[in-house]
């Protein structure tokens, strides 16, 4: 990392979060995971927050991130056909301040509005839902383009029941 | 609502299930009297609770229950209700604590469910009779390998009795830690589904669907390198060997296959795992502690290769199972480590595989409100299983557990709700 490496501005951290919202929302799924960096996390935790000793909800590494964006887009998922509509809404944005250069830290909440369509009729079906959570982005400039290296969710409810968070919270 | 002995139908080639099962809200309530009222039911796991001290909440059928362990480390269950005016006595699903107090007018239990005391005492007399106000227990509680379960029947089988067909794959389970102890993790994964109790209960124990329920699933091992599709597909369809489904006594079930055939987790990679089992439980034992079993102990857990399974139904289309993956005291952190990661890849809320069946799940919840269309068949297999050991052994496809569960739902539904407490 070169020491003259930028801070991030607020405006840019705000366009990569919802560049990233965007892209969940339009299904461009292969586009979304070239926001990460290669040795990402994509982290949504359970309640204790250590992944050596409790399951999360999600641990993905770039490779398991990989699986789960051809889990959606190439093969016959039950539980996202017919997929998900979601809405990713990100709000409460707070760019910290950096220790290191060409890093940065920034944290949103975030609520995704999610419905699936067809006969509404059926269970599961039509029937709007909610999401929220907290989130921590860890960015880091890779060729000069800022790039997510951790994303973490904290559900409100992560410690509850769940049903079908299959689509990309 | 017909006799509940009508609704489960065998002859000698076929084997049916009334539609009602899945929606019948008065069945379902039958159901919590006589099945969740008679049988042994699990509750939760010693390592939950590992000091004096500690407690957890859980239920029986719709009952809840602390399960709360005392000064000398002794485990009682205790019904989570108020002597005085019914209310609550504790409202976290765990935690530490000497005393469980209730909010609304300060009734005190000690962690044996004793009355310790009450706000404003004056208004009662000196010689008021507190005998009969500690907290209700469960006529029967038992444990075994960690596993808590209590039973409301004040007679009956003990838990040793109960649990005689199963037991040795219990054992099995257990002893994939080589000190033959398993813990749960603080987290675990809980879902919930607006479906019947029973469909996941049938499911657990399925070896005909995954491979078209978890075909998604197969593609990503293909994709990954780590199996073929048309191997996992064989794997399914082989004829004998470990490949069994098997249906015992009691309810209980299971779907067995060799190790590493399926699952994802080839346990020879961790170096020196497979010898500390050796070395712990006996070289000739190795293999079969490590085939992959899914077992159903009726009616409400399930042990799987990675976790507890806890089905808790709700109402009659509605159930919330708990998922704890197990860590495996004394073997090698990576391996608890892989089993966390592999746990979240196929069982998780947000998996590639257990949303699969959740999904179908509904799909069944859906269909059987086409009721003109009256029975779901369960026939599959009837004229190739074999009665082997006290077991009956069928194709891994077959639909031998299911039968035995729906047989244990009979026979204790057929009974009234005096004879399932006598």
């Amino acid at each position: 990392m070169s020491s003259d490496a930028p801070a991030i501005t607020r405006d840019e951290a705000l366009d990569l979060l919802y560049l990233e919202a965007r892209l969940l929302d339009d299904g461009r799924l292969a586009e979304w995971l070239e926001l990460f960096t290669e040795d990402c996390v994509y982290w949504v935790p359970n309640v204790v927050e250590d992944a050596a000793r409790e399951p999360s909800i999600i641990y993905d590494t770039r490779t398991r991130m990989d699986e789960r964006v051809h889990r959606l887009t190439q093969t016959a998922a039950h539980a996202q056909s017919p997929p998900s509509r979601t809405q990713h809404t990100v709000c409460n944005v707070e760019v910290l301040a950096a220790d290191t250069p060409g890093e940065a830290t920034v944290l949103c909440h975030l609520v995704i509005f999610e419905q699936r369509p067809g006969d509404d009729w059926q269970v599961g079906l039509g029937a709007p839902r909610w999401f929220a959570g907290r989130c921590e982005y860890r960015l880091r400039v890779r060729d000069r383009t800022w790039k997510i290296a951790l994303k973490k969710v904290n559900l409100l409810d992560r410690d509850l029941p769940q049903y079908n968070l299959t689509f990309v919270i | 609502m017909r006799p509940p002995a009508d609704l489960v139908v065998e002859t000698d080639a076929t084997f049916r299930v009334h539609a009602s099962l899945y929606t019948d809200p008065a069945l379902f309530d039958a159901e919590m009297d006589r099945i969740f009222g008679s049988a042994w039911v699990y509750l939760c796991h010693e390592s939950e609770l590992p000091n004096p001290g500690d407690y957890r909440t859980s239920v029986i059928g719709r009952q809840p229950v602390i399960v709360s362990r005392d000064q000398d480390g002794e485990v009682h269950v205790l019904f989570n209700r108020c002597m005085h005016r019914g209310a609550v006595v504790c409202r976290a699903d765990r935690g530490h604590s000497n005393y469980f107090r209730c909010q609304y007018h300060n009734w005190v239990y000690d962690s044996r469910g004793a009355l310790q005391g009450m706000a404003q005492p004056s208004g009662y007399p000196d010689d008021f009779d507190r005998s009969g106000l500690s907290l209700v227990k469960p006529p029967r509680v038992g444990t075994y390998r960690g596993l808590i379960f209590a039973s409301l029947a004040e007679d009956g089988e003990s838990l040793q009795e109960r649990l005689d067909d199963v037991r040795g794959y219990i054992d099995a389970w257990c002893d994939r830690s080589p000190l033959g102890r398993v813990t749960l993790p603080r987290g675990n994964h809980r879902y919930s589904y607006p479906g019947n109790w029973k469909l996941q209960l049938e499911n657990g124990v399925d070896g005909y669907h995954g491979n078209y329920v978890h075909e998604s699933f197969s593609q990503i091992l293909e994709r990954s390198g780590e199996r073929r599709r048309s191997d996992v597909t064989r794997a399914r369809n082989e004829v004998g060997g470990v490949n069994s489904a098997k249906g015992l006594s009691h309810g209980d079930g299971l779907l067995e296959r060799g190790s590493g055939m399926l699952g994802t987790i080839d346990f020879s990679q961790f170096a020196g795992y497979r010898e500390r089992l050796a070395q712990a439980h006996g070289a000739d034992r190795v293999d079969d502690i490590l085939t992959q079993r899914n077992v159903l102990v009726w009616p409400n857990l399930f042990l799987f290769e990675s976790h507890i399974r806890v089905v808790r139904p709700v109402s009659v289309n509605e159930t919330t199972v708990d998922n704890h993956p197990t860590m495996l005291q004394g073997a090698p952190d990576e391996v608890n480590t892989a089993r966390l990661r592999e746990h979240e890849r196929f069982f998780g809320p947000a998996s590639f595989g257990a949303t699969d069946d959740l999904e179908i799940f509904v799909h069944v919840q859906t269909g059987v409100q086409a009721s003109s269309a009256q029975w779901l068949d369960m026939s599959r297999g009837m004229h190739r299983e074999e009665q082997r050991d006290g077991e009956i052994v069928g194709h891994s496809t077959d639909e031998t557990p299911q039968r035995s569960m729906y047989r244990a739902w009979r026979r204790a539904m057929a009974r009234t709700n005096r004879e399932a407490v006598a």
